[in-house]
């Protein structure tokens, strides 16, 4: 009888089951050999590897979506901070300033052309003001201090990052389990080709 | 799937231990990584691309005229000073992202080919290790 695949069951640190390696495919398959069970454990083990290799390459396509706009927003509101700061040493050392730098500028409404639609953008002058309101997903928006709101920027990016390298191990994981899996399915059906040949040449 | 010849399948009795399947898992896993290293490089190709044309234009255009420099989503107005300072800014992290993923890059190559030359030694025929 063909022996069973599923003896060993080793897990990696997400629960992704390792696949089993068959070091010798002649004493996996036993005294009677029964190819079509075994390549057919294979094949649904595959599957199933397959299946969770999908799930996690959509979810990393979500993550390598979302964390480009965080970047984005980030900058914004480290730009608004800069800005900020920039004005107020300006108040204090004026005669330390370099001439070419842009006085005027600091003390002006910042002008941005902000996106109403796809092809349609619209003038503003933003004041000047220490905070901004964050959407924060399901119909919620906050309003922060901008040093609040950097912080939590910061930390959404570096949790979204490290989830986007754990799920790129998984994935890496996975690769090799399907790299085993492949590889005995091609191992069993050569042995089984072999052996159907062998038995064929002796008739 | 590839049919080989019936003569060459004898080459084919090298038995696949667990080192040569780890060596094989290794150059799947390198393989996978090599390829979405370099579609990223692609997109960080362009976005150089753009900074440097951009540079070219901004030389050019009147030192007077605010220049709409997109930060993030939205476009803000800035004097062309600030710009050029934004933008040389902006041009660093690019090169220094750009040269990070070709490192990565080169070393998935490098370790690739020495897994391909480990691997073509013992499997021959039976493997193919190429586009």
């Amino acid at each position: 009888m063909a022996t069973s695949m599923t003896k060993i069951e080793e897990k990696n640190a997400r629960g992704i089951p390792k696949a089993p390696f068959i070091a010798d495919v002649a004493e996996h398959l036993g005294p009677n050999p029964d190819v079509e069970t075994a390549l057919k454990e294979i094949q649904s083990a595959l599957a199933k590897y397959r299946y969770m290799d999908q799930n996690l390459t959509q979810r990393r396509r979500g993550l390598e979506d979302k964390i480009p706009d965080i970047k984005k927003t980030l900058n914004m509101i480290e730009f608004l901070q800069e800005r900020r700061e920039g004005k107020q040493p300006k108040q204090e050392e004026e005669e330390d300033e370099d001439e070419l730098d842009d006085e005027d500028v600091e003390d002006k409404p910042i002008k941005t052309t902000f996106e109403l639609n796809d092809t349609l953008y619209a003038e503003a002058e933003l004041e000047d003001t220490d905070t901004v309101y964050l959407w924060l997903g399901a119909n919620v928006m906050l309003s922060y201090k901008l040093p609040a709101a950097i912080t939590l920027l910061r930390d959404k990016l570096k949790s979204a990052e490290s989830s986007l390298t754990s799920v790129i191990e998984d994935l890496e994981f996975l690769r090799e389990q399907i790299t085993v899996m492949e590889v005995n399915t091609a191992r069993v059906y050569n042995w089984d080709v072999k052996r159907r040949r062998e038995a064929r040449e002796q008739e | 799937m590839r049919m080989i010849a019936q003569e060459d399948e004898n080459d084919n009795n090298a038995e696949v231990n667990w080192e040569d399947q780890q060596n094989i898992n290794a150059f799947s896993k390198l393989n996978t990584r090599l390829r979405n290293t370099e579609e990223k490089l692609e997109g960080l190709k362009q976005e150089k691309e753009a900074l440097d044309d951009l540079t070219m234009e901004l030389e050019l255009a009147d030192e007077d005229t605010p220049v709409l420099y997109r930060v993030g989503e939205a476009y803000v107005h800035l004097p062309h000073n600030r710009a050029m300072k934004r933008l040389a800014k902006d041009q660093a992290t690019a090169d220094q992202e750009l040269s990070i993923l070709k490192d990565q890059a080169e070393q998935c190559e490098t370790e690739m080919k020495k897994l391909k030359v480990v691997l073509y030694a013992k499997f021959g025929k039976a493997i193919n290790l190429d586009e």
